[in-house]
């Protein structure tokens, strides 16, 4: 799971939308609507000669050069990078976590288990067993608490809900031995490679 | 999954991010922007313009109406104006993913339709005693249809699919309650045939 801002997503896909539909609306209506036609002419040729003052208002040095333009340019650089912030924002962040669980100190000292043995346990475990072609185990922070990802793909045919108490078991198992039950996803997923497997393990 | 954290975390695998059509929309716009900014520039240097300059633009849209082909550019705007209501229906639907999520306690679970549908095919498979490819489940939110083709002479009660499938579901403990549809294709007897 990542941290992608999906909110900001929706929002700025509503606000393109929005800005695409209301263009494409207003062109078929002045293309069709002989009042909005006049309007629009009308409108266009005022805001024409006041931006046409304005740019002589706001010349550099009696040259080509105006105030208006080069605040047009930096605006639409400003818009532009702001846009490419919010992309890179919001592109696959993965808020990766170290699982760290300490034991209680006993006489022999402490324990200290961290995510990769959580993780290499678990996916050891389940790629031995038959129905399932692939296993992966990641840490991830979701409201700054640490919760465990199993994602299984399992062969086709496989009955989900052997194969997440199975999952479940395990899961149990491990807190057990790390004195800490970590709150835990678990994603069962078909894929291609699923899909074209066989639906038994070839013994030979 | 009782925990608010894990609320979250299933609201977030069974629903889409909208990530590629954010990306999209935002690249139009990027490249839109880029453009008319490189215009400006263009326009500000005294250079030939790219394509059309900031003022032939601009005198372009204020003779919008009396714009020729008229057809084309109705064309333009309907366009833009589709792709405009893709993106706000793209952004206020909830965008479910084909998947469904199964009670497991404390655990958070998200099993993809596909696996259902396959582990569903199979156990009727095993009940009815037909072969695999004789038998099509699909799964969806709300609905799991199930389409047997026995062929010509094997008895088959849809009563009976329809209990075995259902309880089966049961086993699975999915979270939102489905409908189980049967359907019994038999192929049509020629009667013709000599």
């Amino acid at each position: 799971m990542n941290n992608t801002n999906r909110a900001l997503n929706r929002t700025l896909l509503l606000i393109i939308g929005l800005l695409f539909l209301a263009l494409g609306a207003l062109g078929i209506a002045i293309m069709s609507w002989p009042t909005l036609s006049d309007i629009w002419a009308a409108a266009g040729e005022n805001a024409r000669s006041w931006l046409d003052q304005a740019i002589a208002a706001t010349a550099i040095a009696g040259g080509g050069l105006s105030w208006i333009g080069i605040g047009a340019v930096v605006a639409i650089v400003v818009v532009i990078v702001l846009l490419i912030l919010a992309l890179t924002s919001i592109a696959g962040r993965r808020s990766k976590t170290v699982l760290r669980s300490t034991g209680a100190q006993n006489p022999l000292g402490r324990v200290t288990v961290n995510e990769s043995f959580v993780s290499d346990a678990v996916k050891n475990s389940l790629t031995t067993r038959d129905e399932v072609l692939s296993a992966q185990v990641t840490a991830n922070d979701v409201r700054r608490s640490p919760v465990l990802h199993v994602s299984v793909t399992p062969r086709q045919n496989t009955d989900p809900r052997e194969l997440v108490d199975h999952v479940d078991r395990l899961l149990a198992n491990l807190a057990v031995l790390t004195g800490r039950d970590t709150e835990t996803f678990v994603s069962v997923h078909t894929s291609l490679r699923a899909r074209l497997a066989h639906d038994q393990r070839r013994l030979s | 999954m009782s925990t608010p954290v894990l609320r979250r975390v299933i609201r977030r695998e069974t629903h889409s991010p909208r990530t590629v059509a954010m990306f999209v929309a935002v690249i139009l716009l990027i490249l839109a922007l880029a453009y008319i900014g490189l215009e400006i520039v263009l326009s500000l240097a005294a250079q030939p313009a790219l394509l059309v300059g900031p003022a032939a633009a601009g005198g372009w849209l204020i003779g919008l109406p009396t714009a020729q082909p008229a057809g084309l550019v109705i064309a333009g705007s309907v366009v833009l104006a589709l792709i405009g209501l893709i993106f706000i229906v793209l952004a206020v639907t909830p965008g479910r993913l084909s998947r469904h999520v199964l009670d497991a306690g404390g655990r958070a679970v998200v099993v993809d339709n596909g696996v259902i549908a396959s582990a569903l095919a199979q156990h009727l498979t095993e009940e009815t005693g037909l072969t695999r490819d004789s038998i099509t489940v699909g799964v969806g939110h709300r609905t799991v249809d199930v389409t047997v083709r026995p062929g010509i002479g094997i008895p088959l009660d849809k009563a009976d699919v329809q209990a075995a499938a259902e309880a089966e579901l049961q086993t699975y403990r999915l979270a939102r309650r489905v409908r189980t549809r049967v359907r019994i294709e038999r192929p049509a007897e020629k009667e013709d045939d000599l």
